[in-house]
């Protein structure tokens, strides 16, 4: 390698990038799930979820900005075993497909016209792809110590 | 005394099953995740809420209020799924000095709670009114925000610390008996 990743000089520089990518999910996905918490009946009632969509707007964003740089400097210290972790390509897939799932389809479920029924479903999807997103990003550390899929 | 309960509970049928089990460890410690996002999304939007950064528009005793037992049922699902964490490998975590560090934050998350929670949190209702919460109560939100990222940080970091089995050798005989027994 021509120039050394100044990441993997220090062996602090991973573990301290990492609890800043729990601070990052810990706002973005909770901020989500509040939400999806909400359309399905669950915790802040006293507001729409409209109205609580909006007051999460900007947290969610922010913790999201802060996972994904986080996120995409430990990538940096080992591209090619990130890139041969199923775990981490499963989870990409979770996050791509969460993060358009959010500024999309659940943006317009949470409108003040939109069916509940619909709101439940995509409160649903929401939690269940954010999810996936966690359970990839704890089994890429299990599948780097031996873990294989294979023998699902 | 310690020890040796974390041994006994580590050779129970059920933790010697999860521990033996390829798929169980990874899989609660990803749900602790979970949880870890959603609950601490809720303190966290919380104490934002008592220092006048997010969901100004709303009543701070009203969020407060409205999160209270959603937050309750959280904790019970973060240390029930910690607990099985623990139990499942508890002699090493026993030694881990970030479990140690961590359980020291939760007594002080804790004690927090009974200081704070007669006297600052409970007065929320009568101040709300005001523009911008007076200083106790936004002490109290920093103080949560910083016992709390330091039980996370310490969460994270029970993962790095090998535990040095070799130092067993160097133990003393009744401990070494004592693990010989539970094995």
């Amino acid at each position: 390698m021509l120039i050394e990743n100044p990441l993997n000089s220090s062996i602090y520089a991973f573990p301290v990038l990492e609890c800043f990518h729990i601070v990052g999910f810990t706002l973005s996905v909770g901020t989500i799930a509040l939400v999806d918490l909400r359309l399905l009946g669950i915790g802040m009632n006293h507001q729409t979820p409209a109205e609580l969509a909006d007051d999460m707007r900007f947290w969610t964003m922010g913790g999201l900005t802060l996972m994904l740089v986080s996120g995409l400097l430990l990538f940096s210290s080992d591209p090619d075993m990130y890139y041969l972790n199923m775990a981490f390509v499963l989870k990409m897939v979770f996050l791509v497909t969460g993060i358009i799932f959010n500024y999309t389809l659940r943006q317009k479920a949470v409108l003040p016209g939109a069916s509940p029924g619909l709101g439940k479903l995509a409160a649903c999807i929401s939690l269940f792809l954010w999810s996936g997103v966690l359970f990839g990003g704890i089994y890429i550390g299990f599948i780097m110590e031996g873990l294989s899929f294979s023998n699902l | 005394m310690l020890l040796s309960l974390a041994l006994w509970i580590q050779a129970t049928a059920f933790f010697t099953y999860l521990r033996g089990s390829t798929y169980s460890y990874p899989s609660i410690l990803s749900l602790h995740m979970v949880f870890l996002a959603c609950f601490g999304g809720m303190i966290v939007m919380t104490d934002l809420r008592l220092l006048g950064f997010a969901m100004r528009k709303r009543s701070a005793a009203d969020v407060i209020e409205q999160l209270r037992i959603p937050k309750r049922i959280g904790l019970l699902f973060m240390v029930t799924l910690g607990f099985l964490l623990f139990a499942c490998k508890a002699e090493e975590y026993y030694y881990n000095i970030f479990f140690r560090l961590k359980l020291i934050f939760l007594t002080l998350v804790f004690l927090h709670l009974l200081l704070f929670r007669r006297g600052v949190l409970d007065e929320v209702p009568q101040l709300d009114t005001t523009k911008r919460l007076p200083g106790r109560v936004r002490l109290t939100a920093y103080l949560s925000l910083l016992l709390w990222t330091g039980v996370a940080i310490c969460g994270r970091g029970i993962g790095y610390i090998e535990v040095p089995w070799g130092i067993h050798a160097k133990l003393p005989d009744s401990i070494l008996a004592l693990r010989a027994f539970y094995r």
